[in-house]
């Protein structure tokens, strides 16, 4: 909308001078503006056609046109001077007003007259204004902007022509900043230069004060041709100094233009004493609560920020229950509260007096000068009850040795208080209450200070307190907390049992918080394609994204079968191992436990072992020992141990059994004992059975052993079979020595199955024979009655 | 009333008169009016009282905000009981003096002292006053 216009370098001020006082005899200002070219409606695209012709015309005659807009400026810029002093006008613009002068005032020759002159030129820049009476307005020169600003100030003065068409120059200067080339810019306020510019543009041959200003919109690169005119009127203009960031005036409206006013009213401010800063909302977490204060905020802060219509506050209780001595004051002597009269009450103390009031009372010291003589008796009488010190005496805490105005002692409870302190803090009450008049208590109410701390401050800082004491675990954080209250309490129950006093401790209950689980959900859409990438602390994204692969149901069935099969065994044996280990422990805890419940003891141990009994047994069976559920132990490496233990305290039936199922099952078992090579602790507690053994078993056993075709080769190569093996043939043999009329020989069972041994014995190679643990050194003796002589040569030579 | 039975808490304080040491060295007194969770203290009419020897001075200081780190002890103090049976209450000026000359009595000698170990070859490195880490 706005084109550079560069303006001929040929114009020069002196060249001008004549063209201007022509111009001025042709222009009728208000003419053109209501009629003219001034009065055309906002049009671009016509705005446009006359810039373009502009740009044509200018290139002919620069410098009349320099001449004419100067001329054009100067008559604006008289009128408005002589008009000066338009009051609404002045009001409208109180922020500007302000700035320069202060600015300025130091450089400035004329300071009240410099602030009216300045107020005159931002008048001159309200395009309203200029638009009642475009005087003429000398330009500054360029050489020195106080002469310059005078010379606008020159009302009386005609109309310094050589100065305007300076302003060319100024305006060709680069564009960076506003008025380079005025002098010291900070000596003029940004508006002054913005004025200065606009009148730069002037010599562009503009007829008319409206164009004037509207074409020199010049923040420095910017000017307007002289041919738009019409589009200038208040809003861009205005918009534009809001852009660059003036600070915000209200809007020169003109009041024939029936703008609404209420517009121009600044946004309300918020309470917040910077001026422009945002609203306080966010109170951070460590503050206290507030007072209510409404009225009394008012009264606090007596000169408000902002002088704005009153706002009507419903008013909460004109005292509310707690305030400070100072609020007592300050609402007293408000100005809110005063009526037209004069106060009936004295004057109020100084700062300075109250504070040199309150060090008397503290410090207690004689104070030389202005001291306590400075209290206004009168107007203290109502704050501080009891009568007003006497002059010159320094005024301490309201003294011991007053009217006798004994109060109980209060008791506080002090259990939490070591004992020494207690007994000190009762004995000083009691001296207190005795030769003492005031408690602390009595005292503190009487102190005009007390209970600044309101109620519900101290209860929020104990809440903040107890929120630090929260626990999900007492016992884990506070182990030692714990137990010495535990004591306490029943240190105290039993002190109470025989005093019959009835004093609880207080006990300080800690919130407890409950242990809950906050697992983290990301957020899920329903029916949404796809989850959220959202990633965070609690939810960390997944580097890998797992995917869940289903197997077929049967082989996830066997699986789990198996798995649940072995987690039962384990479970089971588990179960039997703490059977056992009571059981075993048994007797440790039989010697140390006194008479009185040993019977229990026993009692317990009964039943402990026959459960463990029972255990092994058949569930429908009670005295066939369960095949399946040893060998299902047994497969279990833990299993084995545990039948290792178990076995001496079985009883012997049910030993002999377990021995039975363990021999016939010896190959599975050794097959699955490959990985653990746990059998051999068998031995021990087998070899003790077996040497338990009647003939008959002994046989039954080693016919077991050999069981199934293929059982025994399968034992030869198994340490712990072997070792089995030798046991019971080792046995045999000493029955058989030992005692001549052992049943042993009495079927030929034995016979033939150390026949078959022998036989298996020597027909088993060397390396598949696995070394028993043990060889026991009647084997021999034991063959040399069933085999020959070279047969057992062989076998000697196996058994090495 | 105990707010929490049990522990420690400055409620109970709250308008009694208190002595109070900071880490700096100065002994406050004066009425505790407010506190926080941080044991900030806010005291009302402080007195700063300088100890040097038996003589002791006040110096009025109104109304001080002391935070809750710098706080060595805190203790109530008798209102009752007077201060000067043992001690002697002097004028401000002069237990500065005093304590000016105090200052001045330990640097000499501390001074002698490190005359003294450094002809010896030994040194003693100052401990600083400042907390620091």
């Amino acid at each position: 909308m706005f084109r550079f216009q560069s303006l001929d370098d040929d114009c020069t001020l002196e060249e001008e001078d004549d063209g201007l006082i022509e111009e001025e005899d042709e222009i009728d200002q208000f003419n053109d503006d209501t009629f003219g070219a001034g009065a055309i409606d906002d049009d671009w695209q016509e705005e446009h056609k006359r810039l373009a012709e502009l740009d044509e015309r200018d290139g002919l005659g620069a410098g009349s046109g320099a001449g004419s807009g100067v001329g054009g400026g100067g008559t604006g810029g008289g009128d408005v001077s002589s008009s000066a002093g338009l009051p609404s006008s002045s009001a409208r613009v109180p922020l500007p007003s302000s700035g320069p002068p202060t600015q300025d005032a130091d450089e400035r020759s004329g300071g009240s007259d410099l602030a009216e002159s300045l107020a005159r030129l931002i008048l001159d820049a309200d395009p309203a204004i200029a638009g009642v009476g475009a005087a003429e307005r000398p330009a500054p020169s360029p050489g020195s902007a106080g002469p310059g600003l005078s010379g606008l100030l020159g009302l009386d003065q005609p109309r310094v022509l050589p100065q305007p068409p300076s302003m060319p120059h100024q305006h060709q200067l680069p564009p960076a900043a506003p008025a380079p080339g005025l002098p010291p810019s900070s000596m003029l306020s940004y508006q002054q230069q913005q004025h200065l510019l606009r009148r730069g543009a002037a010599p562009l041959g503009q007829m008319n004060s409206h164009s004037i200003w509207e074409s020199s919109m010049g923040f420095g690169p910017l000017s307007v041709s002289p041919g738009l005119v019409a589009h200038m009127e208040d809003s861009p203009l205005m918009s534009i100094i809001k852009e660059v960031g003036l600070p915000k005036r209200p809007p020169p409206g003109r009041s024939d233009e029936g703008l609404d006013l209420s517009e121009r009213v600044p946004p309300p401010r918020s309470s917040s004493p910077v001026i422009g800063s945002p609203p306080v909302r966010a109170v951070p977490i460590g503050t206290p609560p507030k007072h209510p204060m409404s009225l009394n905020h008012q009264i606090h802060h007596p000169t408000a920020v902002h002088v704005r219509a009153p706002v009507q506050h419903r008013y909460h209780a004109p005292f509310p229950e707690r305030l400070s001595p100072n609020t007592l004051l300050n609402i007293a002597n408000s100005p809110l509260c005063r009526g037209p009269f004069p106060p009936r009450v004295g004057p109020v103390l100084s700062q300075l007096q109250r504070a040199q009031l309150l060090n008397s009372q503290v410090a207690g010291f004689p104070r030389g000068g202005p001291g306590p003589p400075l209290l206004a008796g009168g107007g203290f009488r109502p704050f501080f009850g009891g009568p007003p010190p006497p002059h010159g005496h320094r005024m301490g805490p309201p003294p011991p040795h007053g009217p006798p105005n004994h109060t109980a002692p209060i008791r506080h409870n002090t259990t939490h208080l070591h004992p020494q302190h207690r007994r000190l803090l009762t004995q000083r009450m009691q001296s207190r209450g005795g030769d003492r008049v005031r408690t602390g208590l009595d005292r503190r109410s009487r102190d005009p200070y007390s209970n600044l701390m309101s109620q519900k401050e101290k209860e929020w800082v104990t809440k903040i307190q107890m929120m630090q004491l929260q626990s999900t675990d007492p016992y884990l954080d506070d182990y030692y907390y714990q137990n010495y209250y535990e004591k306490m309490e029943k240190r105290q129950e039993r002190e109470r049992d025989s005093s019959s006093r009835k004093e609880h401790a207080t006990k300080l209950i800690t919130p407890q918080v409950a242990k809950v689980e906050h697992t983290y959900r990301p957020v899920q859409f329903a029916g949404s394609l796809g989850k959220l990438t959202v990633s965070s602390v609690n939810n960390p994204r997944k580097m890998i994204d797992a995917v869940v692969t289903t197997r077929s149901d049967d082989e996830e069935k066997r699986e789990k079968q198996v798995w649940n099969k072995r987690r039962q065994i384990l479970y089971t044996v588990e179960k039997m191992y703490s059977l056992l280990l009571e059981v075993q422990d048994f007797e440790k805890r039989f010697v140390q436990t006194p008479e009185e419940e040993r019977e229990a003891l026993l009692e317990q141990h009964k039943v402990n072992t026959e459960q463990l009994c029972s255990s092994l047994q058949e569930k429908d069976w009670e005295d066939r020992v369960s095949e399946d559920q040893c060998v299902m132990i047994m497969a279990v490496r833990k299993g084995k141990r545990l039948v290792a233990r178990l076995l001496p305290f079985l009883p012997a039936a049910q030993a002999a059994a377990v021995v039975m199922v363990i021999a016939r099952n010896l190959p599975a078992l050794a097959k699955k004992d490959k990985q653990d090579q746990v059998l051999v602790c068998l031995v021990e507690p087998v070899s003790a059975v077996v040497q338990s053994l009647s003939s008959s078993a002994l046989t039954d056993l080693l016919q077991e052993l050999q069981g199934s075709d293929g059982q025994l080769a399968a034992v030869l190569q198994n340490k712990f079979g072997v070792t089995l093996l030798y046991l019971i043939l080792s046995e045999g043999e000493r029955m058989q020595s030992s005692d001549q009329d052992c049943q042993l020989m009495d079927d030929n069972r034995w016979t033939e199955l150390v026949f078959s041994v022998t036989r298996e014995l020597l027909s088993v190679p060397s390396s598949s024979l696995s070394p028993p643990l043990f060889t026991p050194p009647n084997l021999l003796s034991l063959f040399s009655r069933y085999v020959d002589r070279q047969r057992l040569e062989l076998l000697q030579d196996k058994l090495q | 009333m105990n707010y929490v039975p049990g522990t420690a808490s400055l409620i109970d304080d709250i308008d009694k008169k208190h002595l109070v040491l900071l880490r700096d060295g100065r002994t406050l007194i004066g009425y505790l009016r407010s506190i926080d969770q941080f044991a900030n203290l806010v005291f009302h009419q402080t007195v700063e009282r300088i100890h040097v020897g038996k003589k002791f001075g006040d110096i009025p200081r109104g109304i001080f905000i002391v935070r809750g780190e710098n706080v060595v002890l805190l203790g109530e103090m008798d209102v009752d009981k007077p201060c000067d049976t043992i001690l002697q209450q002097v004028s401000i000026e002069e237990i500065l003096e005093e304590q000016r000359l105090q200052q001045q009595a330990k640097q000499e000698t501390e001074k002698v002292k490190m005359q003294v170990l450094k002809d010896r070859g030994l040194s003693i490195p100052k401990a600083d006053n400042l907390d620091e880490y």
